[in-house]
């Protein structure tokens, strides 16, 4: 049997005149996943989005919703519904009328489309604002409204365009929460655009990095934190330490790289290396440690700045020798192992070493 | 944020220069009007006894209350054909041209000709539609027709041609206003609900912008009640609505009558734009 994929992007390419907005994109998403597209703003990732809804029309590529090749159908005629990040509800609409609104165009009858738009107003806990217009809500009130207006139609996939952007951040990790409640419970799959890390590998079954109008990596949060693939993804993903060097040497399973900070031992791990080729490689905050061990080959001299906690993590800002910035995590219910304004040798076994390409 | 007050000593005071003149600049002539189309007797002062016997005369003869019928019509047929171009540029400009240099070039050009007076251009029109007028010679040159035609001139065709050229931008003004508030994502969400864009425009951005529209069409109707420059001009005196009655009375020193006459046209105009508000809160725009 022939799988069929929720949403399947095929080399999507989008230019605006001489700039390139989307190059070459291609994704998968299969039966009821949380994809997380994540990325600096001008990543390329609305651009992505808005191509799937069909509010932008891609230079090249083709976009399968469902198996249906979708990619000159206006946006009225795909199996889509979208969140967007103003929420972009209708002024002049009350809740009631907004929710239903979707159901109207599919043509419900009047007491059917009536009866399905309270209970999902109740659902989503804004039965009692029925019959208010938008400009009386607050801003969680609003991004229910606009979710549900979206859900209610039971669309293949949900695109969400920063969804929790305009709201106060003390309301994000609910939101967050029963939005993926949600997404597990209905089976739509969710596509959440985000600039913000922390949504992204809490939310996404499969994270989808994009940089400069390209997939730099994609996979699940725990690949893209424990193995990033390209030296932006490292530098991007929070608590990564990242060296640019020259491969010295290749010994069996193992390279050696020379960067201005010293010579490092990394496992090759299937990445092809040659001696003199430039190689970038990264290292986790937390996998640092002060006064290595004597046959850790990776070591090097720094100097603590500051040290800055947050309950769960002690984090020290250390700096190399050259100048260049460091990060070593600690479990933050131990006592502090470094102090600050103190030298400090630190090190990491071999295999912390995450080298790129 | 102003730290005047609504409501106190300061506000009342700024509010104070412009009050004074509308008082004396509008209510006070309009209530002196008033008063004059109520005198009686034979004698012309303000001794005169108060009498509605001025209005009975007035609406016992058929042919004003016709005048009355017709100055509606012509008004409204105008507030319709004003309406729907001046919607279809407002919408052109706002949704349809994209480059930011044209929309300048196209809003200067729609708006140019405005900063002449009302009368000049009223009075331009007559070289156009004159029976060797560039209209006739352009409907020969072209073939369309062997001889001149005479309806453009002194006729309501000519009348309706020069007001709605006059009026247009006025309806339209209040809805590129409105069209350009409209956030561009409340199409976009319409259209991901479904809605193809016929229906995006009847259910979104109509009812957005019908505060403009009304807007518009209480400008034009205002104006073309009260405009007797454009009829003069190109009806010359064949074609009579309202506002010119008012002239003829006064021309024949029959101030009474005048004033009569324009009492009800004032009614006329307070009735249409108490109407227009009904339909629209205005106090409510801006916010």
């Amino acid at each position: 049997m022939k799988v069929v994929h929720d949403l399947e992007i095929v080399a999507l390419r989008k230019r605006y005149g001489a700039f390139t907005a989307v190059d070459d994109v291609s994704l998968r998403v299969g039966k009821g996943q949380f994809v997380c597209l994540l990325g600096p703003s001008g990543c390329g990732k609305t651009t992505t989005l808005r191509c799937v809804a069909g509010l932008e029309e891609p230079d090249e590529g083709d976009i399968l919703i469902g198996g249906k090749n979708v990619t000159n159908d206006p946006p009225w005629e795909r199996d889509i519904a979208m969140m967007f990040q103003d929420f972009a509800l209708f002024p002049h609409m009350t809740v009631e009328k907004q929710v239903g609104f979707g159901l109207e165009m599919r043509k419900w009858p009047a007491l059917k489309r009536d009866k399905r738009v309270a209970e999902v107003l109740k659902a989503f806990e804004i039965d009692r604002f029925a019959n208010r217009k938008p400009g009386s809500l607050s801003g969680g009130q609003r991004q229910r409204v606009a979710l549900a207006r979206a859900m209610i139609t039971e669309p293949r996939l949900l695109l969400l365009d920063e969804p929790i952007g305009a709201l106060d951040y003390s309301l994000r990790e609910t939101v967050m929460i029963e939005l993926k409640t949600l997404q597990r419970r209905t089976g739509i799959s969710f596509i959440w655009v985000t600039h913000d890390q922390n949504e992204a590998f809490s939310l996404g079954d499969l994270v989808v990095v994009m940089n400069h109008a390209k997939i730099e990596q994609q996979g699940s949060p725990e690949e893209i934190l424990q193995r990033p693939r390209t030296p932006f993804v490292a530098g991007f993903v929070q608590g990564n330490n990242v060296f640019h060097g020259k491969v010295e040497d290749v010994r069996g399973e193992e390279a050696a790289i020379g960067t201005a900070a010293g010579r490092f031992v990394v496992p090759l791990r299937g990445v092809a290396a040659q001696p003199g080729q430039a190689a970038s490689f990264s290292v986790r905050a937390e996998r640092l440690r002060p006064a290595p061990p004597g046959d850790w080959p990776n070591r090097l001299a720094t100097s603590c700045r500051t040290v800055e906690y947050f309950g769960s993590v002690r984090r020290y800002i250390l700096e190399r020798p050259d100048g260049e910035v460091m990060k070593l995590d600690q479990f933050g219910a131990e006592p502090a192992f470094l102090a600050a304004d103190g030298a400090a040798e630190i090190g990491w076994p071999t295999e912390a070493g995450v080298l790129h390409g | 944020m102003s730290t005047i007050r609504p409501r106190s000593l300061p506000a009342y005071l700024l509010a104070l220069p412009a009050g004074l003149w509308m008082f004396g600049a509008v209510v006070m002539p309009a209530l002196l009007i008033l008063w004059v189309s109520l005198w009686g007797g034979t004698a012309f002062g303000p001794g005169n006894p108060i009498t509605f016997a001025n209005y009975e005369r007035f609406f016992a003869n058929a042919s004003y209350r016709g005048l009355i019928a017709n100055t509606f019509l012509h008004t409204l047929m105008l507030m319709a054909i004003t309406g729907v171009m001046g919607y279809g540029i407002a919408y052109f400009l706002v949704m349809k041209v994209t480059s930011r240099a044209w929309r300048t070039a196209l809003f200067l050009a729609f708006i140019i000709p405005f900063w002449t007076s009302a009368l000049i251009r009223a009075i331009a029109w007559v070289p156009f539609l004159g029976v060797n007028g560039v209209i006739n010679q352009a409907l020969m040159g072209l073939g369309l027709t062997e001889r001149p035609i005479e309806i453009f001139l002194y006729s309501r065709t000519g009348i309706s041609m020069a007001q709605v050229s006059l009026y247009t931008l006025m309806a339209s003004g209040p809805v590129v206003y409105m069209l350009a508030q409209i956030p561009p994502s409340l199409r976009e969400a319409a259209m991901t609900l479904k809605a193809p864009p016929g229906v995006v425009f009847r259910r979104v951005i109509f009812p957005l912008t019908l505060p403009g529209v009304v807007i518009g069409q209480v400008l034009v109707f205002l104006s073309v009640m009260a405009d007797f420059a454009t009829v003069q001009w190109i009806g010359g005196n064949k074609i009579a609505l309202l506002p010119n009655l008012i002239l003829n009375f006064y021309e024949g020193a029959q101030l009474r009558a005048a004033a009569v006459v324009s009492v009800v046209l004032m009614a006329c105009m307070l009735v249409g734009t108490f109407i227009a508000m009904r339909v629209v809160d205005i106090r409510k725009l801006g916010t």
